[in-house]
């Protein structure tokens, strides 16, 4: 859907300071029909990353190419994306309606179209109670369900999204990353950004990650966990005293198993030690 | 030139950037100027012995040109600059927008919610004017004109301004460029600057390049019944309006290149 071909940025934006080099030889493919997730710490490249890929800012070097899908000129390929900022504000003294139609119209939809999108949409964001106040009025995360819903509103094949779970709570984390997970399902492609670790491992198929403005891992989630799981097993049993565990290699695990039910212990559960994303993650910071 | 899809875009944008500038409270400052209009013009009609009519035009052209030159500074400035910082630019031209149509139409919007400032000191005025006995002329009619072109051109510099430097400094140069536009012209006449050449010829230079508001200003032919010829009054129109399209070209041009980090 998106592939980055050798992106290197450099910043030149203060007269007497070094240039600053925020991206090296990036080179990454966001495939269709996929959750990617894009994750790296904050100053990793990510925004500057997606600014490229919308042309916002243009690259030192290398080049964005789109899939033909979506369309053979950026009039047609933008009709087809869905793109939404990192902490966005919005037109403030707009109403979240008003905003919904201005977004809508950007796209040649009729109001009737837009209407049924917003009623298809607000109550599923829960933004539909405030649709009718001015957007200065809104907290932050109502901004980010207000975003979300005129991302949507045209249906677009592909959806950006630039730390998009950043300043909602649980709840409102778990409603769009089912949001997420539903218009996948229905062919759409999501690319996002973030650096709640969790989140992308929930909900993604695969992961990109930025390490100091280079590409340290571009793949599945299931072949970044697999590489990291370590040779040890947790075995849980309960003797006279209650529940205890222990960590063996995996080698010595059935002569341990073995050994403990000589001894009469129960064996509650065996399981491989299995790292999650976050632990990768950090481990590689 | 634009396409059917881009000049419907093009309205969109102007139509929501308008209601979002009349929403902001920008025409509370209208209100509030016509009424210390209305309040001015009685004090000095009551204490003028002569020429009450032109005390009122006096005051109600002097105060609709300060007073749309003051919210065109204001709105031009944050044009660009707010966009940027509240993102709002990123959902736009993220959408099948071009950047020539985006900028284009904020400025479209942002005149016209200029244009209706005018038109309500433009009515308070001449009421007050009409009220107290004065004579309708065409010129007052061109002196509108001409100061809502002035307003129009002062947003234009100070948005494109803004494209090349901070908010800040782009309202400061803007007010330099607005002050010696006016003054240019009194001060090639006087005889520090005759007897320096050089002088002379960088203010020549200078008149090509910025603009000569003066020549906008038929406050002091109104007032004084000095007469303007129509041939004047057409090609200051002309040359307003081939500035101001200048100044939106080359903002244009410069928004189509900008990294908008």
């Amino acid at each position: 859907m998106l592939k980055l071909h050798n992106i290197t940025k450099i910043f030149n934006s203060e007269l007497f300071s070094q240039p600053f080099t925020a991206l090296r030889d990036v080179s990454f493919e966001v495939e269709p029909g996929k959750i990617v997730g894009f994750l790296g710490a904050n100053g990793s490249g990510k925004t500057t990353s997606l600014k490229i890929a919308m042309d916002f800012i243009r690259p030192t070097s290398g080049h964005v190419e789109f899939d033909k899908s979506l369309g053979k000129n950026k009039t047609d390929i933008l009709s087809q994306i869905g793109f939404l900022p990192e902490r966005p504000f919005f037109y403030p003294h707009l109403k979240g309606r008003d905003f919904c139609f201005y977004m809508g119209k950007l796209l040649n939809l009729s109001n009737n179209e837009i209407s049924e999108k917003i009623k298809y949409w607000a109550p599923r964001f829960k933004i539909d109670f405030a649709l009718d106040r001015e957007i200065n009025t809104y907290s932050k995360g109502m901004l980010q369900r207000i975003g979300f819903l005129v991302t949507l509103i045209h249906d677009p094949a592909f959806i950006i999204l630039d730390e998009p779970l950043s300043g909602l709570d649980p709840i409102g984390r778990k409603e769009l990353k089912d949001i997420i997970l539903e218009v996948n399902k229905i062919g759409k492609t999501v690319f996002f950004s973030s650096h709640i670790v969790s989140d992308v491992e929930e909900v993604c198929d695969n992961v990109i990650f930025l390490k100091d403005g280079s590409l340290y891992y571009e793949g599945s989630v299931d072949k970044i966990i697999t590489e990291n799981v370590k040779p040890i097993s947790n075995i849980r049993y309960k003797d006279e005293s209650g529940f205890k565990s222990i960590q063996v290699k995996n080698s010595k695990k059935n002569t341990e198993i073995q050994r403990l039910i000589q001894q009469n212990f129960e064996i509650i559960s065996i399981e491989h030690d299995k790292p999650t994303l976050e632990e990768i993650i950090y481990n590689v910071k | 030139m634009l396409n059917k899809g881009s000049l419907s875009r093009l309205k969109v944008i102007s139509f929501y950037t308008a209601k979002e500038a009349i929403k902001s409270k920008v025409l509370v400052n209208t209100i509030l100027l016509g009424f210390a209009l209305l309040v001015f013009t009685y004090i000095a009609y009551s204490f003028t012995y002569g020429e009450p009519s032109r005390v009122a035009l006096d005051f109600g052209l002097g105060t609709l040109s300060l007073s749309s030159v003051f919210i065109a500074i204001f709105m031009g400035a944050g044009l660009i600059t707010d966009e940027l910082k509240n993102r709002t630019v990123y959902i736009i031209i993220s959408r099948p927008v071009k950047r020539s149509v985006f900028i284009l139409g904020k400025i479209l919007g942002l005149s016209s919610v200029l244009i209706i400032n005018i038109l309500i000191l433009s009515a308070i005025t001449l009421s007050l004017y009409f009220g107290v006995g004065g004579a309708y002329e065409s010129l007052i009619s061109w002196a509108i004109l001409f100061i809502a072109i002035e307003a129009i051109l002062m947003l234009l510099i100070v948005s494109l301004l803004s494209l090349v430097t901070s908010k800040v400094l782009s309202v400061i140069l803007s007010i330099m460029i607005y002050i010696v536009g006016h003054s240019i012209d009194g001060v090639k006449v006087l005889t520090f600057i005759k007897m320096r050449p050089s002088l002379g010829a960088l203010l020549d230079l200078y008149q090509y390049i910025l603009p000569g508001f003066y020549k906008l200003n038929l406050k002091q032919h109104l007032l004084y019944d000095q007469g303007v010829g129509s041939s004047y009054l057409y090609s200051t129109l002309l040359y307003g309006v081939l500035y101001g399209l200048a100044i939106i070209c080359l903002s244009m041009y410069l928004f189509e290149r900008k990294n908008l980090d």
